[in-house]
């Protein structure tokens, strides 16, 4: 038999490079400190945490971009491929992260790196090249201005293989849009939350390129085996795979037809007429093929080509996002939303919140807020996908209103004023992702408490679909935990308890889709929780419990926390737009006419931060609470900061 | 050297790894990669696609391809050593590396027409596929079951129907590849029919 020769999934050192001193510096991973923050988002939250205290603006030299592959990528765990980029957010201007998947991770760590963090700002465009051992700051004048493609290609040119892993920004980036976004290989993965592109633009870096020839290690290799083959079988009857398998991230819009949560038309309308949409259209009439990320048995990657009329010739990857945020647009054409999805790929943009601040622009429109004379004579109307296109690549180049759009909403929402901030549709700045939460308390308040502005993969509130009331009873104290509608009690417990086993995913590397949703509470604690902490412990000889693997969630969940605390954000920012309180849900379906209860929300919130023992009231972690997940320093810097509660 | 050279003794069995199953013509390889990194594991204690017996080559958007060693009749890889250090397997009909003898020259590896032999950095010696023993982890972990390892009687079946696909299609081309490829020394043991379903599947969209 095969011995394990390497011990551990780590690399080993921790990379930093300054672009304005150009110094180089390696250090050893502590694995005292691997072991407690695990990796990917835990070791991005603790760095930022560490090193980029209040008085930093988003924009600086001196904010981090800290890029952190999870602590089994690079290793055949399934699914295992994501990669955390951490930075201060342009578009909150709190704690900002981006997830994604691509190659590149993989061979940061294979090239010796568990963590690679970006300091200070170069004075001219370059791009960063790493040979294994070898680090050096390159000149990027020539990629300067070119797409996410192009950069890609020419830089697997210059480096004369295909084996390398690239990042890059695209013009949105380089042009510092605050809904800019990092990708990488191409367009096989996407940074894209919080503005991140935008930080990477402000220090001039361009593009990373990555080659990396070591090996990742393991400790047992047969415990990792009987892991694997226990995770096939469970997604193997897990009835969530099938139409994931089949129709990729595109199946979520009969999720959103069976609840009628859809937000079209920035999120006014529960029901629209999405039929032109129907998944089995993407994948009848455009998908090329079914493809994955790597190790992913899932397998919903997308790829789509319009063969016919004015996109012809368009190839590009498409989630489900794009079609939701197109809706949110009015724009309803399938061939609009691939193109769409082009556009934002090749300029660099995130199309949750390039969508959503279009559609605030549309409503605008529409109010006489913003009239052709500030569009140049672009008619910018729900459901006119000429003008998304074109307002799409003015926001990615800054022309014109598109400058003021690359803002984001609600800075945009503020400098257009006469009450335009009440359809600028975000949280914290960062713009709604996902469906309509109306009707559904508990994520309109899971979007609230998201550390990083609203977003839908910072929790799991769906969980509240697959429990039985017993269920409910047994693990969030009240069978009312699974009652969607009515249900109170149970919900913040539900929810916090959500959000640390989505962190597991983040800290490892693992795909949510592959391990976060299922057709059952029981497949879902199995692949997330069990089958993610054998395959830790497989790979790092380590034993530690699935309770510790939670824990280490919500510690990685509480340095966030604590980020935006320091940042003076106490309860009043954990708050959803007002419109989905005060106005209904339109449009008919079968959310038709529902809003979120304010004073539901409060109790669940209230329930919420007593379950994850912060303050009821102010909504600030308890000294205890922090203490309790060896976050002591933490504890003290909030204490000097007076920002405990 | 006779056409059999790499071949070993008399009534060893002769095994196929199959790419793509063309009566299953719905297993199509995702490009996840997982047969590499299993591969690697398996043969090096450590996870490393560079040490990879199996390689997923990405053709195009949509088009990714594993290809494997084609356990050829008369090997490019033997004939290239200096060392002799490929040799015949003591049991399977194949040859293997016999890493004693292994230099690190690399002849083999640019004289495999199908560029499948693979290159240990560290130890500095060649690597081939050996079919794990007969139990490959390629085929244990494919997710997408892509690959299979067929005796005798499942290749015949394999064969038949590629042959029946390939006469009702009229592909004329693949025809004559599959009557041109006994022209040449190097025959193709494992049959790579990845390409042509996937280039079907993007001129007919829909899979």
């Amino acid at each position: 038999m095969i011995m394990a020769r390497k011990k551990g999934s780590y690399a080993g050192k921790i990379l930093r490079v300054d672009l304005s001193s150009g110094k180089i510096e390696k250090q050893d991973l502590d694995l005292d400190f691997a072991h407690k923050y695990i990796g990917g988002r835990g070791f991005g939250s603790r760095v930022l945490y560490n090193e980029v205290p209040p008085e930093v603006g988003p924009l600086d030299p001196e904010n981090r971009l800290i890029f952190s592959p999870g602590a089994l990528f690079g290793t055949a765990v399934p699914a295992a491929s994501r990669t955390t980029a951490t930075a201060k957010s342009p578009v909150t201007e709190m704690f900002g992260d981006g997830h994604s998947s691509g190659h590149w991770g993989s061979l940061l760590k294979s090239a010796g790196y568990d963590q690679l963090i970006i300091q200070g700002a170069a004075e001219k465009p370059v791009y960063l090249w790493i040979d294994n051992d070898r680090v050096e700051i390159r000149d990027a004048k020539h990629l300067w201005g070119k797409s996410n493609m192009e950069t890609n290609e020419s830089l697997l040119e210059t480096h004369g293989s295909r084996e390398i892993g690239t990042l890059s920004i695209g013009p949105a980036g380089e042009k510092k849009v605050r809904l800019a976004c990092i990708f990488s290989d191409g367009i096989m993965g996407t940074f894209a939350r919080t503005g991140i592109g935008a930080v990477m633009g402000s220090k001039n870096l361009k593009a990373v390129a990555t080659r990396g020839t070591g090996d990742v290690g393991i400790v047992d290799i047969e415990a990792f085996k009987r892991a694997y083959q226990d995770y096939l079988q469970v997604i193997a009857v897990d009835p969530y795979v099938p139409p994931a398998t089949k129709y990729g991230t595109c199946r979520f819009m009969y999720h959103r037809v069976k609840f009628g949560i859809h937000g079209a038309n920035n999120w006014r309308l529960g029901d629209f007429d999405w039929k032109p949409l129907d998944p089995e259209v993407f994948r009848s009439d455009y998908q090329i093929k079914a493809s994955a990320c790597p190790m992913c048995p899932v397998r919903c990657r997308r790829e789509y080509r319009i063969s016919t009329g004015k996109y012809a010739g368009t190839v590009t990857k498409l989630e489900w996002e794009t079609i939701a945020r197109c809706m949110t647009c009015g724009v309803n054409d399938p061939e609009a939303v691939i193109y769409f999805s082009h556009l934002c790929n090749q300029y660099g943009l995130d199309v949750e919140g390039v969508g959503d601040t279009i559609a605030f622009a549309m409503e605008c429109f529409e109010k006489g807020l913003i009239s052709e004379r500030e569009t140049e004579g672009l008619r910018l109307a729900f459901g006119n996908s000429d003008a998304l296109m074109e307002i799409t690549r003015k926001i990615a180049y800054r022309e014109g209103l598109g400058d003021l759009l690359a803002e984001g909403s609600l800075r945009a929402a503020r400098a257009i004023g006469k009450g335009a901030e009440k359809y600028a549709m975000q949280v914290k700045g960062s713009e709604m992702s996902a469906a309509d939460p109306r009707g559904m308390p508990v994520r309109a308040v899971s979007y609230a408490t998201s550390t990083r502005g609203s977003d839908h993969l910072r929790s799991n509130p769906y969980v509240e679909e697959l429990i039985t009331p017993d269920e409910g009873l047994q693990h969030f104290g009240s069978k009312e935990a699974a009652d969607i509608f009515q249900g109170l009690k149970g919900k913040g417990k539900l929810l916090a308890w959500s959000e640390n086993f989505v962190t597991i995913g983040d800290l490892l590397g693992l795909c949510k889709f592959a391990y976060y949703r299922s057709a059952t509470f029981g497949y879902l604690r199995r692949k997330g929780v069990e089958l993610a902490t054998r395959f830790y412990n497989a790979c790092n000889g380590t034993r530690l419990s699935e309770e510790e693997m939670l824990q280490a969630g919500e510690r990685a969940f509480n340095m966030e926390k604590a980020f935006n605390v320091r940042e003076g954000a106490g309860r009043e920012k954990d708050i959803i737009p007002e419109r989905f309180f005060k106005e209904a849900l339109a449009g008919g379906g079968p959310s038709n006419g529902a809003v979120v209860d304010r004073e539901k929300f409060d109790l669940i919130l209230d329930e919420y931060y007593g379950s994850r023992g912060w303050n009821e009231k102010t909504g600030l972690p308890k000294k205890e609470t922090l203490k309790k997940l060896g976050l002591a320093d933490i504890a003290d810097d909030l204490q000097k900061r007076n920002r405990l509660g | 050297m006779s056409a059999t050279a790499g071949v070993a003794k008399k009534g060893a069995k002769r095994r196929v790894l199959y790419v793509s199953l063309p009566d299953q013509p719905d297993r199509i390889c995702s490009g996840c990669e997982t047969c590499q990194l299993m591969c690697s594991l398996e043969k090096t204690g450590a996870f490393n696609p560079k040490k990879s017996r199996v390689k997923v080559l990405p053709l195009a958007v949509g088009i990714t391809i594993p290809i494997t060693c084609q356990q050829c009749e008369d090997p490019a890889c033997q004939k290239a050593c200096p060392e002799k250090a490929i040799v015949p397997h003591p049991k399977l009909n194949l040859v293997v590396v016999d890493e004693k003898k292994c230099t690190g020259c690399l002849a083999c590896v640019g004289a495999c027409p199908y560029g499948i032999m693979a290159y240990d950095p560290e130890k500095k010696k060649a690597l081939k596929c050996d079919l794990c023993e007969g139990n490959p982890a390629c085929v244990q972990f494919c997710p997408s079951k892509v690959l299979e390892l067929a005796g005798p009687q499942r290749s015949a079946e394999i064969n038949r129907r590629r042959f029946a696909a390939i006469l009702a299609n009229e592909d004329t081309a693949a025809r004559n590849n599959l009557a041109g490829a006994e022209q040449i020394k190097t025959l193709p043991r494992t049959l790579t029919l990845l390409a042509a379903q996937a280039s079907k599947a993007i001129t007919e969209g829909g899979r």
